[in-house]
């Protein structure tokens, strides 16, 4: 185990290198002058000289990708060119924000969703899972800024019952935690497409699970059937979750522009979105950057996790 | 030559043995109120981020100033009440005069002081006048050649008096309303210094001193995470302190105790909060939450009825500046076509802005009828302007005149050249027989209003047989593919990919000339319109001294059409109904005067 986590680790350097290269080579190639862009209609040509020259615009390409290296490797991200922030502390105020939205509204899925996927597959084609998988599937098909827009239309404008958006003065974890009621909708609305995944990954797997013969070893054997599904079921339908969590990381990490957007949660997504409209290299590279990691760490995370839930999983070289 | 302004009028009421003294024609009646929070909205992305003044050349952050000029404050105030004006009262000088053929400006300071209690004197002014010689071209309110690049000696003959002499004449108008205006008073006494904990020289007074003065001035001015706590910044002349600031754009402004000015603020604390798009903050507003001001997107006006349900009353500013459609003259392809005046002419003519102004900005928008904003500064515009401008909308107009140079004209169609030629009647220089009447109009997406209002345009101007088809870029795009173009750079290949452009409007200063847009070698001529007599007017206005030279550069603009007038949309806000003050405004003022407003209880 400990050589095959070296070899990923060692992989996962190489794919992050690999981002680096591709997305700066690309950002690069778009047309246009990054220095009139960010300094609008009223750029002379001394404003962007002393941009370029600010920025190191005016270097070769290989000599800008030396320099964006060399500052990666002392844990300089760059200043965003719109912001004039540093892109470390940018990802630094939005990160730890989105962790706790994006987490939260996970853990919330996750609770919902597997209990729920185990119910359903124990009582499978039954009214309750019909019933069950109609509402899943409904939920997931509606858009998430429809539902934000209707529960916020409901629970905010109609009957005040909670606050519509994130108050501006919030720019800490503690804040978030202090203004909860803010967190309901957005936690609820983002939860709702990943309650509808975890259960049907959860209930499929557990259909498989109960049709294998030890199942039906331990039911002859007298056990309980809460304890044939908390025991026996569960723990082998968790593994689809496992994979979903890890591929999830790297979108807790991106953001949700849409719910960033209605509930007014500054956060990784937006961020993103509007360095990409303004052509800030820095903010885009420094998040591909952080996103690229959270892919291959998810990924290495889920790879352990299978290992740990079932040890028959071993890896080869382990 | 003095500079003359309309005089604030103030209204005094009586508050509980205070004086509260307030902007003038205030609306909201009741009783007044001293303190109270005032909660203002922040648009998506217009949170400031430095506080240094004199904004860096690399910033191009037009929010900034509403975070600074409450603190220092231009030497030049702009607004009084709703007239775009001068206004003396409020401007750090007492006098302002010109002399020696308007070359010669002696500024008479008042005697105010600064929130630690130290006399503003001239010394502060050759302080800012030091670091912008020495730096100029690093300063994002430096226009190409004023100043501080037209002066040739400052003198200080007293310690309230400035005498600026400077290398040529100007129309004093244009000098203090688009020159002056920008330049801010400093405390040399707290910050001639290069490092936080270093002494107070006078290191401002050689040019490698003013550099580092400059570079540390900045540095910090840069580091929002200080805005409220930094030394520096405790030190100012206007109404308002910082108490709090957080770098993703949230922050509060308290008064300055010791403001000499004679507005004083009445609230206690003034709070900016941003949103992260306009959806959040109409469903902060619908909800009935805490803020007391707001920008209202247009989009949204309809909800207007809704909002003074809960209590809050609208007004709307106009926009300093003038919305067009850049005609790009040396397009390869289309550029013979919009050299010929009659054509941009045609063009003009089927533009139904009244229809536009009506029905995608719902009535809050100036008319567009030429380069001058009609709907404020209603010194500077023209009679022409006033009366609807060259090119009210005239189908027939625009269809005569397409026939008359040779075009079979198809309705709905596409227009085709039948008279190739140089001629009066021709189809004109460069057009050749054939020769399709049709565009493409690159504009900046993003904007449902702008969605809608080009598309007004297309089908209006095909009605005249005038083709056009729509692209939507994101507006950075759009800027990156087209600022570089100016009379000069025309007709590189970097000029060579547009046809009709639109990406918003020109941001005009108070005097609205031509300068910098419309001459030959001006930075924003994006189109390379060229014109030796629109060079000479343009100059008129800059620097002559016939106050009738504005109207003939006016006129002449507005026929010419270097550029498609469009309407140009107004700022719309809400704001609590029992907020007095607020209104009536100046677009030059109307966010940044917080120190006019207050609360009233309502009359029993």
């Amino acid at each position: 185990m400990t050589w095959y986590l070296i070899r990923r680790a060692g992989q996962s350097i190489a794919v992050l290198i690999g981002v680096m290269i591709l997305t700066f080579l690309l950002l690069h190639l778009e047309p246009g002058s990054v220095a009139r862009s960010v300094l609008g209609l009223k750029a002379t040509p001394a404003r962007v000289a002393i941009f370029d020259s600010l920025y190191g615009l005016n270097k070769p390409l290989y000599q800008q990708f030396d320099i964006y290296i060399k500052q990666i490797f002392q844990g300089n991200l760059g200043v965003s060119y719109q912001l004039q922030q540093p892109v470390s502390s940018l990802i630094a105020q939005r990160l730890p924000r989105d962790a706790i939205l994006l987490g939260l509204s996970t853990l919330l899925a996750l609770v919902i969703g597997v209990p729920t996927g185990i119910y359903q597959a124990a009582r499978h084609n039954r009214l309750a899972d019909d019933l069950l998988a109609g509402t899943w599937f409904t939920l997931y098909s509606a858009p998430d800024f429809m539902e934000a827009l209707l529960l916020i239309a409901l629970l905010c404008v109609q009957f005040h019952v909670f606050p519509p958006a994130f108050p501006g003065s919030v720019n800490s974890v503690g804040g978030l935690f202090a203004d909860w009621p803010a967190l309901v909708l957005p936690v609820t609305v983002l939860s709702v497409n990943s309650v509808a995944g975890f259960s049907q990954y959860v209930r499929s797997t557990a259909l498989q699970t109960l049709a294998e013969d030890y199942i039906r070893v331990v039911r002859a054997k007298g056990l309980p059937e809460r304890l044939v599904l908390t025991r026996h079921v569960l723990r082998n339908s968790l593994l689809p979750v496992i994979t979903i969590l890890g591929l999830s990381l790297p979108d807790i990490v991106a953001g949700a522009v849409i719910a960033e957007s209605v509930f007014n949660f500054p956060g990784m997504g937006l961020l993103f979105w509007q360095s990409a409209l303004a052509h800030d290299f820095p903010v885009m590279l420094g998040g591909t950057l952080v996103i690229g990691a959270a892919t291959v760490l998810g990924n290495l995370a889920a790879d352990v996790a299978y290992g740990v839930l079932d040890p028959r999983i071993r890896y080869a070289g382990a | 030559m003095t500079v003359t302004a309309l005089a604030l009028a103030t209204a005094v009421a009586a508050c509980g043995g205070t004086t509260v003294k307030v902007g003038a024609g205030s609306a909201v009646k009741g009783q007044p109120e001293r303190g109270g929070t005032v909660t203002v909205a922040e648009v998506s992305g217009a949170s400031p981020n430095d506080i240094f003044p004199l904004t860096p050349a690399t910033n191009e952050n037009g929010y900034n100033i509403d975070l600074t000029e409450g603190e220092w404050p231009n030497l030049v105030y702009i607004g009084d009440g709703a007239n775009s004006v001068v206004n003396p009262k409020e401007s750090l000088y007492s006098s302002l005069t010109w002399s020696d053929n308007d070359s010669v400006i002696t500024i008479v300071l008042k005697s105010w002081k600064w929130s630690d209690g130290t006399p503003i004197t001239s010394r502060d002014f050759t302080f800012v006048y030091n670091l912008l010689k020495a730096n100029y071209n690093d300063w994002i309110s430096y226009l190409p050649g004023l100043f501080p690049a037209d002066v040739t000696k400052v003198e200080t003959p007293d310690t309230h008096t400035v005498v600026i002499h400077l290398n040529r004449s100007y129309n004093p108008d244009f000098y203090v309303d688009d020159v002056l205006y920008y330049v801010p008073l400093m405390p040399q006494h707290a910050w001639d210094k290069t490092s936080l904990t270093g002494a107070v020289g006078n290191y401002d007074q050689t040019k490698s001193g003013a550099t580092a003065v400059w570079n540390f001035l900045q540095k910090q001015g840069a580091d929002m995470a200080t805005f409220a706590t930094n030394p520096l910044w405790k030190v100012v002349d206007g109404p308002w302190k910082v108490s709090e600031f957080q770098s993703d754009g949230y922050y509060a402004q308290v008064p300055n105790t010791s403001y000499s000015g004679s507005a004083k603020p009445t609230l206690s604390k003034v709070i900016s909060t941003p949103f992260t798009t306009d959806a959040a903050e109409m469903d902060t507003l619908r909800s009935g939450t805490t803020l007391t001001v707001a920008p209202l997107p247009l989009n949204d006006v309809g909800q207007i009825g809704e909002l003074k349900s809960e209590g809050y009353s609208v007004a709307s500013v106009p926009t300093p500046g003038v919305a067009e459609i850049v005609p790009n003259l040396w397009n390869a392809k289309a550029g013979p076509l919009l050299k010929q005046l009659y054509i941009r002419q045609a063009l003009e003519y089927q533009i139904n802005r009244q229809q536009i102004v009506t029905d995608v900005f719902h009535g809050y928008a100036d008319p567009g009828n030429g380069a001058v904003p009609t709907t404020y500064g209603q010194q500077f515009a023209s009679p022409l302007e006033k009366s609807g401008g060259p090119y009210p909308y005239s189908p027939s107009k625009a269809e005569a005149l397409l026939k008359a140079h040779g075009w079979k004209v198809t309705p709905n169609g596409t227009d085709i050249c039948q008279q190739p030629g140089a001629g009066a009647s021709d189809c004109g220089a460069g057009v050749t027989a054939g020769e399709k009447l049709q565009f493409q109009l690159l504009y900046a997406s993003g904007s449902a209003d702008y969605d809608q209002m080009n598309a007004a345009i297309q089908t209006s101007e095909a009605q005249a047989g005038i083709h056009i088809t729509l692209k939507a870029e994101p507006f950075n795009t759009l800027v990156a593919t087209t600022s570089t173009c100016n009379a000069q750079s025309h007709p590189a290949s970097t000029c060579n990919n547009w046809q009709l452009q639109q990406f918003g409007y020109q941001p005009y200063s108070v005097d609205p000339n031509g300068s910098g847009i419309f001459n030959t070698d001006a930075v924003d001529n994006y189109g390379g319109y060229s014109s030796p007599q629109m060079d000479q007017l343009v100059n008129e206005t800059e620097y002559g001294s016939d106050s009738s030279a504005f109207f003939a550069y006016e006129d002449y603009a507005a026929q010419q059409l270097p550029w498609l007038w469009l309407p140009n949309q107004d700022t719309v806000f809400v704001y609590k109904s029992n907020l007095a003050g607020f209104t009536p405004a100046s677009p030059f003022d109307f966010t940044l005067n917080p120190e006019v407003w207050y609360y009233v209880k309502p009359a029993s």
